[in-house]
């Protein structure tokens, strides 16, 4: 029934561009002489069923059967100071909060900003580019989207119950803490953005930036509330030699565990102890009608040693994907992801495997811009998973219509 | 929007003949174009995913209009010829940000800025993509067909700009204080249309003396 109430809305939206292109915005709308802008993102995707939920978010929908409208303000007021907000609503649910912070620009002279709120990721650089409209694809790199079996408030008791729930992130739990069944995390979660505070500087000509952040949760679990009294530190570089290139480096640390779950796994007054520690490195090149990039994400967990067989602290996952667009055609452009997520072995009382089941995944498709704003993409994708119980190969198809203003 | 695109597409396509002899001297038709409300220029997507405060650009300017014959005089497509014209990319804006030429004519888009840009263009004018290319780097696109082309930039969202094709020279852009100038016109009576950002007036009939001038002021929006 979703489906049909997802296709519908498509449908619509294809309709509704068609037909009001004279009245529907194709730019922001600005009040107050530019001092309120706000814009718009509406996206529908109908895509085949995913029994091997190697597509869903944490916000426990498929990407690719999902209707997402996202809208974002900013409230300026003068040089120094803006309010940015964003609001989103999947599968036509109830709106969340996004993003709400304060920026604030100390001195106009110098490119320096602090931001304050629920503010973007730090790390690494999809994270910043999710919206569908700046996705050639309509799958996510894995490194952000795909649900490991880890949890923050819910803990193995040895590497055997560890290794019981390889694949199956998508609803999960432990013998130790929250006993709820509910999905994992992924190594860097793109679609909630953490709460703290963030100081971004870059140089004259920009051939060099960084950013620091200081937040409440970690980059698997961002947090509105901080639920272990630690604080996560993270920080990215971005070095732009030459027009088109792009380096970038990143890394983040910060207690993982909730204070809960430490608590019922050893005891009072550990809950720090157990940290997430990420690094990560990216690039993009892009020149005339082509653009490629390359990230890469190491991540480490620090969970508690509770029973035997003990669990090999750290955990780790490492996602690699590789991303290339060509414009064919004025409005026409083909586009593919190469993408794989690996873990590292535990070893349990009868066997040794990867703690997670290893998960790759191939992409390609195509984006054709009906108008500037409302943009056609097909893509197909095959997805492979080395272990677990469920479906261990999976080729899917979709089409989103992406209209934005 | 896109009626006005088709509807100048269309009338300057069809050529009408006036009451005007071979042996006149040519007139000018002049005025001033009035904008009743001016446009607001495109201001930036909110950056909420930014991590740093987007750098100062400049803003484009949407005080001027153009000013053309709805219908051209027998030879005007005879001495057509098309030129070379430009139209630059500076701090995120494209200048000049109204460009009016005549078919044939090929325009230049030099980058001036330090980072990419990418201009296209889905019209049905002109569609084009030149690309990502940095400063210093320029493409060019010949238009040979009358209509309007709407420029953007891929990357900049913000940025856009209107090209204006016509199929006879009888045209003019104003200044800032809205004044226009249509010279070397033959005498006769022609219906004369302002355009200003997407809108176009009522055609408004001018009857240009031999050797003499029209005075001709518009309202738009």
């Amino acid at each position: 029934m979703k489906v049909w109430s997802m296709a519908a809305c498509l449908a619509w939206l294809a309709f509704a561009c068609r037909m009001h292109a004279q009245t529907l915005p194709s730019e922001p709308i600005s009040i107050a002489d530019g001092r309120v802008v706000v814009s718009g993102d509406v996206s529908g995707t109908v895509g085949t069923v995913d029994p091997g939920f190697f597509n869903l978010t944490d916000y426990d929908h498929s990407a690719l059967r999902l209707m997402r409208v996202d809208v974002s303000a900013t409230v300026n007021a003068g040089d120094h100071f803006a309010v940015l907000g964003e609001v989103r609503a999947e599968n036509l649910d109830e709106l969340s909060p996004y993003a709400l912070f304060l920026r604030v620009k100390p001195w106009t002279a110098h490119d320096i900003t602090i931001q304050l709120g629920r503010v973007p990721p730090t790390f690494g650089a999809f994270a910043r580019r999710t919206y569908p409209a700046d996705n050639p694809l309509i799958g996510y790199p894995l490194g952000y989207q795909y649900l490991t079996s880890l949890r923050a408030d819910s803990l193995p008791e040895t590497a055997d119950d560890l290794l019981r729930r390889r694949g199956l992130g998508w609803l999960d739990r432990f013998k130790i803490g929250n006993q709820t069944f509910e999905h994992g995390l992924p190594l860097v979660n793109a679609f909630h953005w953490d709460t703290g505070v963030q100081m971004h500087a870059a140089t004259e000509n920009n051939i060099v930036n960084g950013t620091v952040a200081v937040t409440a949760g970690t980059l698997s679990n961002p947090l509105f509330h901080d639920d272990n009294n630690g604080l996560q530190y993270a920080a990215r570089m971005e070095f732009r030699p030459v027009a088109g290139l792009i380096l970038g480096a990143s890394g983040a640390r910060g207690p993982f565990v909730s204070a809960g779950a430490a608590t019922a796994a050893v005891g009072e007054g550990h809950d720090r102890e157990f940290t997430q520690t990420a690094w990560g490195a990216d690039v993009e090149y892009s020149r005339h009608y082509m653009l490629l990039r390359f990230e890469t994400i190491v991540s480490e967990w620090r969970l508690p040693v509770v029973s035997e067989p003990a669990i090999a602290v750290p955990l780790r996952a490492v996602s690699t994907s590789v991303e290339g667009r060509y414009k064919l055609a004025p409005g026409l452009y083909v586009a593919a992801r190469l993408d794989h997520l690996g873990f590292n072995d535990v070893h349990g009382t009868t066997t040794t495997a990867p703690w997670d089941a290893p998960v790759t995944r191939a992409e390609a498709g195509i984006g054709f811009s009906i108008q500037r704003n409302l943009l056609l993409k097909v893509s197909h994708q095959y997805n492979t998973r080395d272990g677990g119980p469920l479906r261990r190969v999976e080729p899917q198809t979709a089409a989103q219509l992406v209209f934005w203003f | 929007m896109i009626l006005g695109c088709v509807a100048l597409v269309s009338v300057v396509s069809f050529v009408c003949v006036p009451q005007g002899t071979q042996a006149a001297r040519p007139g000018t038709i002049r005025g001033r174009v009035e904008l009743r409300r001016p446009t607001s220029p495109v201001e930036r997507r909110p950056g909420v995913a930014e991590l740093g405060s987007p750098a100062p650009r400049d803003v484009p300017n949407l005080l001027r209009s153009v000013v053309y014959l709805e219908s051209a005089p027998r030879g005007a497509f005879e001495t057509e010829e098309g030129g070379h014209a430009i139209m630059d990319q500076r701090n995120e804006t494209f200048v000049p940000h109204v460009l009016a030429i005549t078919t044939g004519t090929t325009v230049d888009f030099p980058n001036s800025d330090r980072f990419y840009h990418n201009v296209f263009s889905l019209s049905k004018t002109r569609r084009f993509d030149l690309g990502r290319y940095a400063a210093g780097g320029s493409r060019a696109v010949r238009f040979d067909r009358p209509g309007i082309a709407r420029v953007f930039c891929d990357i900049h969202s913000h940025m856009n700009a209107f090209i204006l094709v016509f199929s006879h020279p009888f045209f003019g852009v104003t200044d800032d204080d809205g004044r226009y100038h249509i010279d070397d016109v033959p005498p006769g009576t022609y219906n004369v249309i302002a355009w200003h950002e997407g809108t176009s007036s009522d055609p408004k009939a001018a009857s240009v003396p031999d050797g003499g001038i029209a005075e001709l002021d518009f309202t738009v929006r």
